[in-house]
This record gives C-alpha cells, structure tokens and sequence, in this order.
C-alpha cells in the first residue's frame, strides 16, 4: 500500500531524516512514534507530497508520489498537525471545498460532504463560521476534510493534541471506526494512545527508524527483568529475611512505610515468575500479603530504553 | 482551476477585502468624475480612467498580500498542496480569482461612462480601449503581488514589497533611458486616446506571465527546500 525506500531529508547540512525504509500493508493501522522533532511530521508530509525527499523514493498505491502525484494524492486523506483551516469559511463550505480539490464529480458532492459531516459528527454545527467552533470540533473538521472522497489512505498528523480528555476519547473511537475501510497512519507522542490503537508501530528518533513491530512485540523485546510489588503486613521484619530465600531475585527495592504495611518493588529474571514461591515462603513466616502483582510492562519503558539506547549510540 | 477560483472569490468578498478594494477604487474614480466633469465639463470616461490609475499601486496589494502569504502562515497549503490539484492549477485559479474583482471593479465603473453617455457623446470604442488598458495594468500589479505573497508569509511584507516597487518604477520611468520603458503606468498612456498598441500589450502580458511563472517556480521549488 505504501513503500517508503531509502527515504532522505536533508535541511542545508542538517539530516533530518537518515535513509529510511518501511512498507505499510493494506488494512495496518500504524502508529508512528517518535520525541517531538525526531522526524514524524517530515516523513509524513513526505508521503503527502507536500514536501519532496532529498533522495529515496515513495509509492503509494502503486503509484510515485513524485512522478503520478496526481493518483497517488488522490488515494490520501491528510489531517496535518496542528489542524489548518480556513477560518472564514463555514464548516460545510470549507468540507465543500475539500471535495473540489479532491477531484470528487458535482452529481457526487452533495451527497458525499453531507457523509462526511455525519461520520465525524459536525452536522450541528456546519453552518458556523469556523473560527467560532471549539477546537475539538476543529480537529474533526480537519479529519472530515480528510476524509472526504473516501481515500484508501489517512494519514493523521497528532491527530488528539491539544483537546480535552473526553475530546480525546471520542477522537480514538472515531479513528478506531475508520479502520474496517482504512488504512491508517497516525503519529502521536502518546504512547497509550498508540499501543490502544495500532497494529503496527514505527518508532522513530533523530530521524533514524529504530524499531518495527507490533506493540507488544516491542514491549516484550525490550522488557529484560519482571518487576513484582508487594506490600506485607510484617510487624517483626522477617520479609527481608524470607526474600534472601528466594532464588533468581536482583534486586529488592523498599519502596514505603504505610501504617502497618511495607511495599516493595522486587526485581527478577523475565522468565522467572516468583509469586507462587514468594507468596509459600511470607505463609511460612506468617506474613501476609496484602497486595503482590506483576507490573505490565508498557510501550512507554519500552519506548524509552529505545530512545536512551539510541542516544547513548549516539554519544560514542 | 475552478475550485480554487471559486474558493478564493468567496474569500474576497465573505472578507472585507474585495470591498475595501473595490470601495477605495470606486471613491477615488468618483472624485476624479466629479472635478472633471462638475468643475471642467469635460464629457471623458478615459481621462477619468487614466487619473484614477495611480491608486491601483496602493490598493492591488489588498487584494494580492493575502494570496499565498496567508496560506503559508495558517498552514492551509498543506490541505492546497497535497489535494490532488496541480500547482498551475492553484496559481491560475487564485490569479484569474484577483482578476474577477477587477471585473467587477470595471463592470461598476463603467455606470460613469453610462452617466456621460446619458448626458453627451463619448466614445464607446475609446472607452473600451482604455478599460482593456486598464485591465491589463491590473494584471500586472497583481501577478507581481502574488509573486512577493508567494515568498513570504508575512502578509504586511506581501504589501509593502509590490507598493515600494511599483513607486519606484515610477520613479525611474521619469528619467530617460531604459528605465522609461519599464514603468507599467507610462505604458498605460496610449490607451486613453484610443490606440490599442502592441507593444504595450504585449508589454502588459509579458509582464504578467512572467510573475505567475516565477510564483508557479517558487512553490514548485519550496517542496524541495522546505
């Protein structure tokens, strides 16, 4: 659906994207994950043909972006970041003009901003002025605006930034809708976001792709060590003790004093679960357990590790 | 080319633009009637025409600042960018859209040679041929406004540039040489005796090709550099 190969980017000396290459299959919902400044903006306007590769080459749908711009533009819907619009015209009037950049026929029109307006749930408000509606209903404009014409591929550029917590919401579920008769790309620096939304993940930084999985691929690849807490009720100190008994343990984090209990956070091997022994052995001491579970590891630590590994490559 | 056009058309007029300029333009022409025709008694659309010009130096960059200077600030030539539509197509509909405003700048005018004509017997041929002179000066303004407004995004800067510039040539046009033929308000002069010379309108075309070429080149190379 897309390839993106050997894709570079360079601002005078500056290399903001560094020769990257990855495939998008019909379908995929892909999370594009990266700091801020690392590259996910470029590399979509890129795919946009709003902005051309220094070198490398994209295609979309089987068509280059660069040589069929035409047909390849014709397959994308794009919501870029930070939502432009035009603020003097209407909702209607700015989905209408859309439709006529889009190419779509006038028998077509009517029909197809009216779907639109209601897919993204701006019909009670088509009439204002856009520059008087809320900026939740400006991020599903620009969403309707790409949606318009019904494009094989959405592209969405940060799509939940800036809105209200309910707003976010409803712009997942909306997103998590298109996705039976899109494929989508989003970028985001919200992790949670991506790994609730995506079947793909591409995180990117500096301009480098440093992985390509899906998420909890990525989480289980990077997670070296099971992270346990506990908290005890233990009155005569033993769990310190009973802890020494217990094998392939690392290391055992006292975490705080609170009333009567103590939590701690214990550190093992991945592959060693030790809630079964830890919890016969605090039974032997008489300690009980108010509380023990095995911390999920998530895309952000996983995220993270990426990124401080990628930096410390870059130091040396 | 007609989506833009008809887009861009909504805008001047949905906006106070088009009747700032339109009303500036109109105010002006009146009081060049009044004081030729009231205080001089002279029965001349084109002379009127002819006076009134100056005024488009200061007033075609209301209509032209905003072009593609806005589009760039507001982040909207993504959405023109990366539609399916060409840039020619874009620059075109957004420079025939300027051209309109002149249309009905001139269909709104014409109700003085309409007044003269009620009253006298002013030529219509000469008329005609001074408003096409007048049309194809505005032309010009504008394509070169929309070259400056395509190279920045600062829309005080898309005004200034062309009003400093066209001043100018002005300026150089009085003295004699090459510059002479440079000014575009000395090429207008043989218009308002009737006279449809091809060099000016070649002049005028020229000149107008040039800029929507050079704006056309500007933003086709943006994609790359930016």
């Amino acid at each position: 659906m897309i390839e993106v190969k050997n894709v570079s980017k360079k601002y005078g000396d500056f290399e903001a994207i560094k020769d990257i290459s990855f495939k998008i299959d019909e379908g995929e919902i892909v999370g594009f994950l990266g700091p801020n400044g690392a590259g996910k903006s470029t590399t979509m306007n890129m795919i946009t043909g709003f902005i051309e590769p220094t070198s490398g080459k994209i295609i979309v749908n089987g068509f280059d972006i660069d040589r069929k711009a035409k047909k390849a533009k014709k397959e994308i819907g794009y919501m870029p970041e930070n939502v432009p619009l035009y603020n003097d015209l209407t909702v209607k009037e700015f989905i209408s003009y859309m439709a006529d950049l889009k190419l779509i026929k006038r028998k077509e029109k009517k029909a197809e901003v009216e779907r639109v307006l209601n897919a993204v749930g701006v019909k009670d408000v088509q009439n204002k002025l856009i520059k008087n509606i809320s900026r939740g209903y400006k991020q599903r404009v620009s969403l309707a605006g790409a949606l318009v014409g019904n494009p094989k591929i959405l592209i969405l550029d940060e799509p939940t930034v800036g809105l209200d917590p309910k707003q976010v919401t409803e712009i997942r579920e909306l997103i998590r809708s298109l996705k039976e008769k899109h494929t989508v790309i989003l970028s985001s620096h919200i992790l949670s976001e991506v790994s609730q939304m995506c079947n793909k993940v591409i995180i990117i930084n500096k301009g480098e792709i440093i992985k390509i999985g899906n998420p909890e691929e990525i989480e289980n690849q990077t997670n070296e060590t099971n992270i346990i807490s506990v908290v005890v009720e233990d009155e005569e100190n033993k769990f310190e003790n009973v802890i020494k008994t217990v094998n392939s343990i690392k290391t055992v984090k006292f975490i705080e004093n609170k009333e009567n209990s103590k939590s701690y956070e214990i550190e093992c091997n991945v592959n060693d679960d030790i809630r079964k022994q830890l919890f016969k052995e605090c039974a032997k001491e008489d300690i009980t357990i108010i509380e023990m579970k095995k911390k999920e590891s998530s895309l952000e630590d996983a995220f993270l590790k990426l990124t401080e590994k990628d930096e410390e490559g870059g130091k040396k | 080319m007609f989506a833009v056009l008809k887009k861009e058309l909504k805008s001047y007029f949905l906006t106070p633009i088009g009747y700032v300029f339109i009303g500036l333009f109109i105010a002006v022409v009146s009081f060049v009637f009044y004081s030729y025709t009231f205080s001089q008694h002279y029965i001349n659309f084109e002379y009127v025409l002819w006076d009134s010009i100056m005024i488009l130096t200061f007033i075609t960059p209301v209509i032209t600042m905003r072009m593609f200077a806005e589009e760039k600030k507001n982040g909207t030539d993504q959405l023109l960018m990366t539609s399916p539509r060409s840039i020619v197509s874009i620059v075109l509909g957004k420079f025939f859209a300027a051209a309109v405003v002149i249309l009905i700048t001139i269909a709104i005018t014409f109700v003085y040679f309409g007044i003269l004509k009620y009253f006298g017997s002013p030529s219509l041929v000469v008329a005609l041929v001074a408003v096409l002179g007048f049309f194809l000066l505005a032309m010009s303004y504008i394509s070169f406004g929309m070259f400056i407004s395509s190279i920045t995004e600062n829309q005080i800067i898309a005004a200034i540039v062309p009003i400093v510039f066209f001043l100018l040539l002005g300026y150089f046009s009085q003295s004699n040489g090459i510059f002479e033929l440079l000014s575009l308000v000395n090429m207008f002069q043989k218009f308002p005796l009737g006279i449809i010379a091809l060099k000016e309108v070649v002049g005028y075309i020229s000149f107008s090709l040039l800029f929507i070429l050079l704006t056309i080149i500007v933003l086709q190379r943006r994609k790359s550099v930016k």
